[in-house]
């Protein structure tokens, strides 16, 4: 699901870069950093405005200036629950592994039509029923995530199309 | 699932009452029944006193699982002294297949765990299997039955496995940017072997290897190769280069990818940088699959293993991508198949100066040299410890990109070939590395492994199933008897996995026959200290069931010799059936699959050997090949000076490739690096150091190696001073180089004087120049004393660093001069 969510970020600079065109760069550097991030619970998709870029503070000792901006930013934090497309980015006789934009999920082969049967002679090969479902690198689904799993940098899922209006598309 | 009793309970137990009911629900951690215990416990009685007392504890037994009670094992009141099954509980999901810590089934995470957790749930399924994801791991049985189904298919196809290696097996790679160049440049004599090398970009590779260019040459034949061998073959690609390396690779020789699909595992899930698994693609069995590789070691020797010559296009390149691999041992690099059994006179190697290289001498040892002192050089030398392990990958990427091993070659060869067109007493004196000398191109596009090595799959292939259709008959027919009239199952009547035969069995039956019964003894092949019969060449050896021993006695029959003249050599030649054969015949036979008659590669022995002690001088030349006749006593002394340091260091234990020991080959180019030195300072102030050499002998070696090295450091510092500080192996490398020249020196310079006092009588001037001291040569300064002329010396050197590096002109004149 997508939120816009309001975020703090400290940023600190180095004093080469104090000048007229600081601002554009604070911003530069939190476009960078922030979009696309995955925080092992939900991805950044877009940083959307600065509410607030603070003032400035001199760190003593190094003379480096501390800012600590706060933004809104669009997130998505993928649910238990949740439909969304995915391309599929191979197949494999245990299952389908495909990528819902940044969001990698595996559809298991007990949840995918027990009709849709695994079909290895073909090339590339498939997942097909022999009528007009075929599951193969590169189709477009519509899957039900199953389980979701933050890890450090990364969120893991894994889906189903075993129900009404899933698969592809 | 059987619900198990821990042994970390305190038996014995009575069991009190039972909560559940079979048909009943149970979550994790849910009780399943109450039981008593009883303890001794101290307890206080209120007055200050302790005692000790039997107490009974009722508990209550928590589940380990979801699911639903099937059946009790246990029943009121029962007494357990031990653990025991107590409960069937039918889980709704076994979680056979998880991905990223999550059962790829029903969703739950499987990183859980509780006090109550005895089998954490991600053990559940340990197995990964998916080529190209680590993420997704999947038990045992789901395992054992996917790699069913895929072997059914196979079998109805009548197809096997086959997992190819990438590196050096059916292409070799180079980051040296001088390939680009050589591809853009019609003139260049490489350009038509180069025609159809492909390159690539990577830029994910890691920090300072930013958009590394990568050069692939296909090994000839790789197209009909795979398209002939994926009909009997599913092909997987192994390989230690990382992801990104692999999938460039399989879109250049599998386009359409119709023949390795996605079946590709790379360095980044393989697991383990060190050694290659086979259980990583197949984890039930292995009787169906084939392996081609050129490192036999990454693979243990496996018995599925067809090793195949490594492919060495780019010469002295060696396997990009073998940083982390264990050091290749190295054994005379197998020569190309086209050209091997005729004797090649002009194709003069170090081993074969001796004498007068006029003589036409046989092939024994014509492709030791550059090749594999370039391997040395290039890739395959790279520190092991672990932790630099990375670093030394990119070091060799980095060495390569900035030293161009292939320019240096080409530009000696060019060197060389002007010297051999200027000046036709040349090619007898020319010591260093005239391997290539008749051709006039560095790179050689003529490798037939491929072609051999399709043969032999086919032969692999037919013999499996041949094997596989006698068992099935057999097994039919026996059936077919026993079970008249009933039906046999469809499915069974195609493809019956009891009676797969194993590759594994198959393949040694078919290697066995082709050398059994050989008894081999090694000599001059492997260094001093190495287990003659765990080398590499052993192991391989023996899979072609050869027997390797290590003395010679009336059960030999064949003594493959490295060198000739060896003590080995001279006893062998007492039994007359013993076949006295070069490394080549091995090599060969191993890699052919065939018994290949001796006679060409018999070696030829000496006259002298024959039986009757040698005398010494003849020994040393032919032991210390490079050198040139010379009864100088010079040169001699300094001879035997070269030979004890080489056994010092063979004895040592010192490995060929380290960078402080060296063979033969390195000595070669330690030796051509000099001359090169030598060359210039002979040009800018004659012959001092010739002269200076003959004239102090050994007490001044130990100067002239200082001076040496600081010359040397200094020029690294002033070459390097633009550069990126990197590739410190290269300075290493070079430093290393550098640093042992004295010795050779030494040798060098007097066999040259020697030499050229011995064959050039009719160059008198460049004779009496060479011959140092006795003879005043025209530019030498008057009579200096030692200590004078070294300080000199070493100001020279540091000027002719500083001058600049001499040019491409002056390199052709300085090889003239040196012959």
């Amino acid at each position: 699901m997508f939120f816009l969510k309001e975020e703090i970020k400290v940023i600190t600079l180095h004093p080469s870069y104090f000048g007229p065109n600081m601002r554009e760069y604070l911003i530069n550097r939190l476009n960078e950093e922030e979009e696309g991030r995955c925080t092992g619970d939900h991805f950044v998709i877009c940083v959307m405005d600065m509410v607030d870029i603070g003032e400035g503070r001199v760190l003593p000792g190094s003379g480096q200036a501390e800012y600590t901006i706060k933004y809104r930013a669009i997130i998505w934090k993928p649910f238990r629950g949740e439909t969304v497309d995915a391309i599929v980015t191979s197949v494999k006789p245990t299952g389908i592994f495909t990528l819902a934009g940044p969001l990698s999920v595996f559809i298991a082969r007990k949840n995918i039509p027990s009709d849709i049967k695994w079909e290895p002679n073909t090339v590339p090969p498939q997942y097909t029923d022999h009528a007009d479902q075929v599951i193969e690198k590169g189709t477009s689904l519509r899957l039900k995530i199953l389980g979701v799993k933050p890890d450090v940098a990364a969120i893991n899922a894994i889906g189903t199309i075993k129900e009404d209006y899933l698969g592809p598309l | 699932m059987l619900l198990r009793l821990p042994p970390s309970l305190h038996y014995p137990i009575t069991v009190t009452s039972l909560l559940k009911q079979p048909g009943d629900a149970v979550e994790r951690d849910e009780a399943l029944f109450w039981y008593v215990y009883q303890t001794t416990v101290t307890e206080g009685d209120g007055l200050g006193n302790k005692i000790e007392v039997k107490r009974k504890f009722p508990t209550k037994f928590e589940s380990t699982v979801d699911g639903e009670v099937v059946q009790w094992k246990i029943a009121k009141g029962d007494v357990i002294d031990e653990p025991v099954d107590v409960l069937e509980v039918d889980e709704p999901c076994a979680h056979e297949v998880q991905f990223g810590g999550l059962c790829a089934e029903c969703g739950k995470d499987m990183t859980e765990s509780s006090y109550n957790t005895e089998v954490a749930d991600v053990m559940r399924a340990p197995i990964q299997m998916a080529h190209d994801n680590t993420a997704l791991t999947v038990s045992a049985r789901e395992a054992t039955r996917v790699e069913e189904d895929a072997k059914r298919r196979l079998l109805s196809n009548r197809k096997l496995s086959l997992v190819v290696d990438l590196d050096q097996t059916i292409i070799h790679a180079t980051v040296d940017p001088t390939v680009g160049e050589w591809m853009q440049d019609k003139e260049n004599p490489n350009y038509q072997a180069l025609s159809d090398v492909r390159a690539f970009q990577l830029v994910d590779d890691g920090p300072g290897m930013r958009g590394c260019w990568y050069y692939v040459k296909l090994r000839p034949g790789l197209e009909s190769f795979l398209q002939n061998v994926s009909e009997m073959f599913e092909l997987h690609i192994y390989t230690m280069g990382t992801r990104a390396y692999a999938q460039h690779i399989a879109s250049i020789i599998d386009p359409d990818r119709s023949l390795f699909g996605d079946r590709i595992l790379s360095r980044d899930e393989s697991g383990s940088l060190t050694a290659k698994n086979l259980h990583r693609l197949f984890p039930v069995d292995t009787k169906m699959v084939v392996i081609i590789d050129d490192r036999g070691d990454v693979w243990r020797w496996s018995p599925n293993l067809i090793k195949v010559s490594p492919y060495d296009f780019f010469v002295g390149i060696g396997d990009i991508n073998s940083s982390f691999l264990p050091k290749k041992q190295e054994l005379g690099p197998p020569s190309k198949p086209g050209e091997k059994p005729a004797p090649k006179p002009t194709k003069g190697a170090l081993e074969e100066h001796h004498v007068n290289g006029a003589t036409a001498k046989t092939d024994e040892q014509s492709e030791v040299s550059t090749l594999e002192q370039l391997v040395t050089m290039g890739g395959g030398d790279n520190p092991r410890l672990l932790q630099e392990q990375s670093d030394a990958q990119e070091e060799t990427i980095m060495h390569q990109v900035e030293d161009r091993p292939l320019l240096q070659k080409q530009r000696e060869l060019d060197a060389e070939d002007d010297a051999a067109e200027s000046s036709d007493t040349s090619s007898s004196m020319d010591d260093s590395q005239d391997l290539s000398k008749h051709r006039h191109h560095l790179l050689e596009d003529n490798d037939r492994e491929l072609f051999d090595l399709e043969v032999r799959l086919e032969q692999v292939h037919r013999d499996f199933f041949d094997e596989y259709d006698r068992r099935r008959s057999r097994a039919l027919g026996g059936r077919v008897a026993a079970l008249r009239g009933e039906k046999v199952p469809s499915k069974e009547k195609d493809v019956d996995l009891k009676l797969v035969p194993d590759v594994k069995d198959i393949m040694p039956h078919i290697k066995r026959r082709i050398l059994g019964g050989v008894v081999l003894v090694f000599s001059g092949v492997l260094p001093l200290g190495t287990d003659t019969q765990n080398a590499d060449i052993s192991l391989w050896a023996k899979s072609f069931g050869v027997v390797i021993a290590s003395k010679i006695n009336v059960r030999t029959t064949h003594l493959v010799a490295g060198r000739n003249r060896t003590a080995k050599v001279r006893e062998a030649t007492r039994y007359p059936k013993i076949k006295i054969v070069t490394t080549q015949w091995l090599l060969d036979c191993l890699i052919q699959w065939k018994r290949l008659a001796e006679e060409p590669y018999l070696l030829p022995v000496h006259p002298d050997d024959r039986g009757e002690p040698i005398s010494p001088g003849s020994k040393e030349l032919a032991e210390s090949s490079w050198l040139s006749s010379s009864d100088d006593a010079t040169g001699d002394s300094l001879a035997d000076d070269e030979e004890a340091t080489e056994d010092i260091l063979k004895s040592a234990g010192m490995d060929q490739m380290s960078p402080i020991g060296y063979d033969e080959e390195q000595q070669a180019a330690v030796h051509e690096e000099l001359k090169e030195f030598l060359g210039s300072d002979d040009e800018s102030e004659s012959d001092s150091d010739v002269s200076m050499v003959d004239e102090m002998g050994a007490s001044k070696k130990r100067k002239r190696e200082d001076g040496d090295g600081s010359g040397d450091e200094e020029t690294d510092s002033a070459g390097e001073e633009g550069d990126v500080p990197g590739s410190r192996l290269a300075q290493r490398i070079k430093r290393s180089y550098e640093r042992s020249t004295g010795l050779k020196e030494m040798a060098s310079a007097g066999t040259e004087a020697s030499t050229a006092a011995s064959t050039t009588p009719d160059e008198p001037d460049e004779a009496s120049a060479l011959q140092g001291p006795a003879e005043s040569s025209p530019v030498d300064p008057a009579e200096v004393d030692p200590a004078e002329e070294d300080d000199e010396l070493e100001r020279e050197m540091l000027a002719a660093f500083e001058d600049g590096d001499y040019n491409s002109e002056a390199e052709e004149q300085i090889a003239n001069e040196n012959g």
